[in-house]
């Protein structure tokens, strides 16, 4: 049904943009997920700075990101040169790099939402693991992540649909390449530049809405499912 | 075989605990105070969930923790099980689910019971795959005994066990918390502010008050002595007499309050109450204005009554003299 609506260049833009989004959620999970964990506890030295590291990219012009990920890891950086050398990864122009964009503008929505869900379990329950012989380690895969489960989920997916939406970073570190990082916003800022195309530039924000849409209902749908599952 | 604490202190919030004692581990100690006396916080520095701010904790010989050496074996190494007064069974998980989360973090090593067995011994096998969220309180207190147990530790402290029971059950409970000492060797260390349970269930006794722990030792030695019966509400206050003198009683003793103790100055025939001890008046104290506590020497241990200034007027009872007292089985 989708291939009958689409044209051939609108799926693989739509593909393009759901394996960036994907792609992006797969490599700031972890990395979240850890932020989220160390900003849930007590105070420690050096937390403010870390909580001001998660929430910088919410702040920043989008641009900004994008040209602070290309001094970084572009090709004339050092780290961008050792990649390239050692590994053959190229994140300018690359599909890869605009994860990474994506990755990092949705990194607070994630770990904001994955450290609400870690915060709000009773830590009476931790204790409860521990007496029964369950070190740091594993409380947290016992009973940390599975208990905020609902939360990670609905910060993977929240980040998802908001990382199909990702634009200035987007453009200014990985660049608009078709097939590669051309996203849906950013197939919608080609068309719109171009003239004549308003009709496509049309189709493809609603496939956008669609898309967010979407991502917004199956996040409030799978925090549904989880909360049942782990409340008490 | 020892449980101590040295010199330890203990801050939680506001609060302030100063403990110094060592008792016997074996058997059930039972830590008794009023509400706010430190009670909890004595478990919790046991257990290790409170940091000593000084002093030391050591188990069996081995020092669990000490301020001066620096040196502290975090909670989930001490081998200690604690059930919570609020039970705290893993949300996530069934039943089942919650005591195999026990057992496969037990030592292979130490022997316990499997999951049908304690399940059955406490009467919930029929709840296994139910979610716990479905469980009523009693039932999750049962679940949180049989986990603790199932994680077979060397120590067992438990959290005001009883709170949610009543009447039968909570004799029940007790009579399953003694055997269940006995069959696994586990020593428990229990706290609980009801002097019944104290006395049914304990053969040592910490006593608390105000954060500092005014006795401790054996359970006859400490219920007896005065600044623990001022711990007790006037309506409580009585004596602890061994279970021994009451045939097929299955608890370490029972407490008998004052107030339900008659005198008789002649041995009384033809009465339906079970215990009638002869013994000698060994004081009269007035009270207050409208009681007389009276003790008397028997076979069975020292007595407490309560009675008016009129009914001892009546009685001419005087020290020395001899006496007996009728306690109505149901008031034991």
């Amino acid at each position: 049904m989708v291939r009958a609506m689409l044209t051939a260049a609108e799926l693989q833009i739509l593909s393009t943009s759901l394996g960036v989004a994907g792609r992006a959620v797969l490599f700031s999970l972890p990395v979240a997920i850890a932020f989220a964990w160390a900003l849930s506890r007590r105070n420690f030295p050096g937390k403010s700075v870390l909580d001001t590291i998660a929430h910088l990219p919410l702040v920043l012009p989008p641009v900004l990101v994008g040209y602070m990920l290309l001094l970084g890891l572009g090709a004339q950086s050092p780290l961008g040169a050792w990649l390239k050398s050692s590994f053959g990864v190229q994140l300018v122009f690359t599909a890869e790099g605009a994860s990474i964009a994506t990755a990092v503008m949705a990194f607070p929505l994630m770990v904001r939402a994955i450290r609400l869900s870690f915060e709000a379990t009773d830590s009476g329950i931790f204790e409860a693991a521990s007496v029964l012989r369950a070190g740091p380690w594993d409380r947290f895969w016992s009973m940390t992540l599975p208990l905020a489960w609902p939360g990670v989920l609905a910060g993977a997916v929240t980040a998802f649909a908001a990382g199909l939406g990702e634009f200035g970073a987007v453009i200014t570190f990985a660049s608009n390449v078709e097939g590669e990082t051309q996203t849906l916003p950013l197939a919608i800022n080609a068309a719109l530049n171009s003239p004549g195309r308003d009709d496509q530039a049309f189709r493809l924000a609603l496939i956008s809405l669609v898309a967010a849409i979407s991502g917004l209902v199956l996040a409030e749908m799978l925090q549904r499912w989880a909360r049942r599952r782990v409340d008490a | 075989m020892t449980l101590a604490l040295r010199e330890a202190v203990v801050r939680r919030g506001g609060f302030r605990l100063a403990a110094d004692f060592e008792i016997a581990s074996e058997g059930v100690t039972v830590v008794f105070g009023p509400s706010g006396s430190g009670k909890s916080t004595v478990l919790s520095a046991i257990a290790g969930l409170n940091r000593l701010e000084r002093g030391s904790v050591t188990f069996n010989g081995r020092v669990l923790e000490d301020t001066l050496r620096k040196t502290r074996v975090p909670t989930h190494d001490r081998g200690i099980g604690l059930v919570f007064q609020d039970a705290r069974l893993f949300p996530h998980l069934t039943v089942r689910g919650n005591l195999a989360y026990a057992e496969a973090r037990r030592p292979a090593a130490r022997n316990a019971p499997i999951t049908a067995g304690i399940a059955r011994r406490l009467e919930f096998e029929a709840l296994l795959d139910r979610p716990v969220r479905n469980l009523s309180g009693g039932e999750k207190g049962r679940v949180a005994l049989a986990r603790a147990i199932v994680s077979a530790p060397e120590l067992l402290l438990l959290d005001e066990p009883f709170a949610a029971l009543d009447g039968k059950r909570r004799r029940d409970y007790i009579v399953l918390l003694r055997d269940l000492s006995h069959e696994h060797g586990v020593p428990m260390v229990v706290v609980t502010h009801q002097i019944d349970d104290a006395a049914e269930l304990a053969a040592q006794v910490i006593s608390l008050q105000g954060g500092r722990v005014i006795a401790h030792g054996s359970a006859a030695g400490v219920m007896a002595r005065p600044d623990f019966l001022a711990l007790l509400d006037r309506r409580d206050v009585g004596v602890r007499l061994p279970a021994s003198v009451l045939a097929g009683r299955n608890a370490e003793g029972v407490w008998v309050r004052a107030d339900s103790v008659l005198l008789a100055s002649e041995e009384p025939r033809g009465i339906s109450a079970r215990h009638v001890w002869r013994g000698r008046v060994m004081s009269i104290v007035r009270e207050a204005e409208t009681d007389v506590l009276v003790s008397i020497a028997t076979d069975a241990g020292y007595i407490l009554s309560r009675i008016t200034p009129e009914a001892l007027a009546d009685l001419r009872l005087k020290e020395g003299a001899t006496a007996w007292a009728v306690v109505k089985a149901h008031s034991l």
